[in-house]
């Protein structure tokens, strides 16, 4: 304690000096109209690009609860509007049932596993049957089509991914549905294949292909993927069609999983047919 | 004591009335009143040559409406004064009680202290007059311009005082 009083008496002009300049420049940054704007400015520019920075972090950070409600958000439009619409890449498409409630809802979830590379792939979401996920209901992400529920514990789901050799959709392009289906041959990461269609349809290069009616697990109109290559053999009558697929399988984070809220009794409809 | 406290208002009165006023140039702006500080006794304790600093710059703030400008550049003047001083043979003098002048330092030490104290001076109080839109050229003509103008003044009232000393 002694030193330190020692210290400051032999230092008290240095330490006076530093005061009085203090002094000086509060008294000049604030009483001086021009040194006062200048400091304003100069703070300013200071100050504004910290709080872009810390901004930036703190966006990011909260990143997660903003995909969590966004989430929430299109579910929401998806049960409440009727007839049901949800924009689609551009596209708007509806869904219309004969009673007055929507046929399909939509529960947010997050892939927690996800495979691309294998020949069945699957993905495993953090929802479940505490949920009211069951087997056989349809998901899709953000882009399209994803997959289908293969089984489900309390709290977690498998999907079989449309990367998977078992899976098979029926396509509609342009306005008509084609009665073969659209399915992974495990040559190509994001690429399906399309045999059966035959030469005289009108198919082009960019064509969407979505689902159409035939499908109790997705609504109409769900983007699967876009036409990227028009196959054409001479020998044979129908096309090969190479479809890019809608969802990006590398980058499937955030799910939605469809439920069809009359699934039991329309397939109980049909099986008794 | 009556001769140097009216030595200082007669200066004083000489910035604050005169100087000040001068409409030579937008060029010149000579601050003779630092010669009190520069000539201030050579025993005088740090602590109150900061305090006589900081109470001269407050008197020329308030003169000119530029509060803090005076008082901090007066305050460097000090610091300066100190470490160009602590290099000089001085103790003889200061055990006598004397001012620091031509006479106790000799024309060169005296000479070249004064020189680089009144061109920081100069230049410093430019500079936060101007900071954040500094125009170069126009700072270092009216730091120089009134830098010189200020030494003249300053080797005048030496040689006054000379005279009178002698």
């Amino acid at each position: 304690m002694q030193r330190l009083f020692a210290f400051i008496e032999y230092n008290f002009h240095i330490i006076l000096f530093v005061i009085l300049q203090i002094i000086c420049g509060f008294l000049i940054f604030s009483l001086n109209p021009y040194q006062q704007a200048t400091f304003s400015k100069s703070a300013l520019n200071a100050t504004s690009s910290i709080n872009n920075w810390s901004s930036s972090i703190y966006n990011y950070w909260d990143l997660k609860n903003q995909n969590t409600w966004l989430q929430d958000q299109i579910s929401k439009q998806f049960r409440e509007s009727y007839p049901q619409s949800l924009s689609y890449m551009n596209d708007t498409f509806n869904v219309k049932d004969t009673s007055k409630h929507s046929l399909f809802d939509a529960i947010p979830a997050q892939v927690v596993f996800n495979t691309s590379y294998k020949t069945n792939n699957r993905f495993i979401i953090n929802k479940g049957r505490n949920h009211g996920i069951k087997k056989n209901m349809g998901v899709i992400s953000s882009q399209g089509i994803a997959g289908i529920i293969l089984s489900s514990n309390e709290n977690f789901s498998v999907a079989m991914s449309l990367l998977n050799t078992k899976m098979k959709i029926i396509p509609y392009i342009n306005g008509q549905e084609y009665y073969t289906e659209i399915e992974w041959d495990n040559t190509k990461l994001n690429s399906l294949t399309i045999n059966g269609i035959n030469k005289l349809e009108k198919i082009n290069v960019g064509d969407v292909v979505s689902t159409g009616n035939s499908s109790l697990l997705f609504p109409k109109g769900i983007p699967i993927g876009s036409v990227s290559k028009i196959s054409n053999t001479s020998k044979s009558q129908y096309f090969k069609l190479e479809v890019e697929t809608a969802t990006n399988f590398r980058d499937l984070e955030y799910v939605f999983v469809v439920i069809n809220r009359e699934y039991s009794s329309l397939n109980h409809l049909l099986s008794n047919d | 004591m009556i001769r140097y406290a009216t030595y200082w208002a007669l200066v004083i009165g000489l910035q604050v009335l005169v100087l000040n006023h001068l409409d030579i140039s937008s060029y010149i702006y000579p601050q003779v009143f630092i010669i009190l500080l520069i000539t201030l006794p050579l025993h005088l304790k740090k602590t109150y040559q900061f305090l006589i600093g900081f109470g001269l710059g407050l008197i020329m703030d308030l003169f000119v409406y530029t509060p803090g400008i005076h008082m901090s550049a007066c305050l460097w003047l000090i610091a300066i004064r100190m470490i160009i001083l602590g290099r000089q043979d001085l103790k003889e003098h200061a055990n006598n009680k004397l001012t620091y002048s031509i006479k106790t330092a000799g024309f060169f030490p005296f000479f070249y202290t004064t020189l680089i104290l009144i061109i920081v001076y100069h230049f410093y109080i430019f500079w936060l007059d101007g900071i954040g839109n500094i125009n170069l050229e126009h700072m270092l003509i009216t730091g120089l311009s009134s830098s010189l103008l200020a030494i003249t003044l300053i080797g005048v009232l030496q040689a006054l005082s000379l005279n009178k000393y002698e």
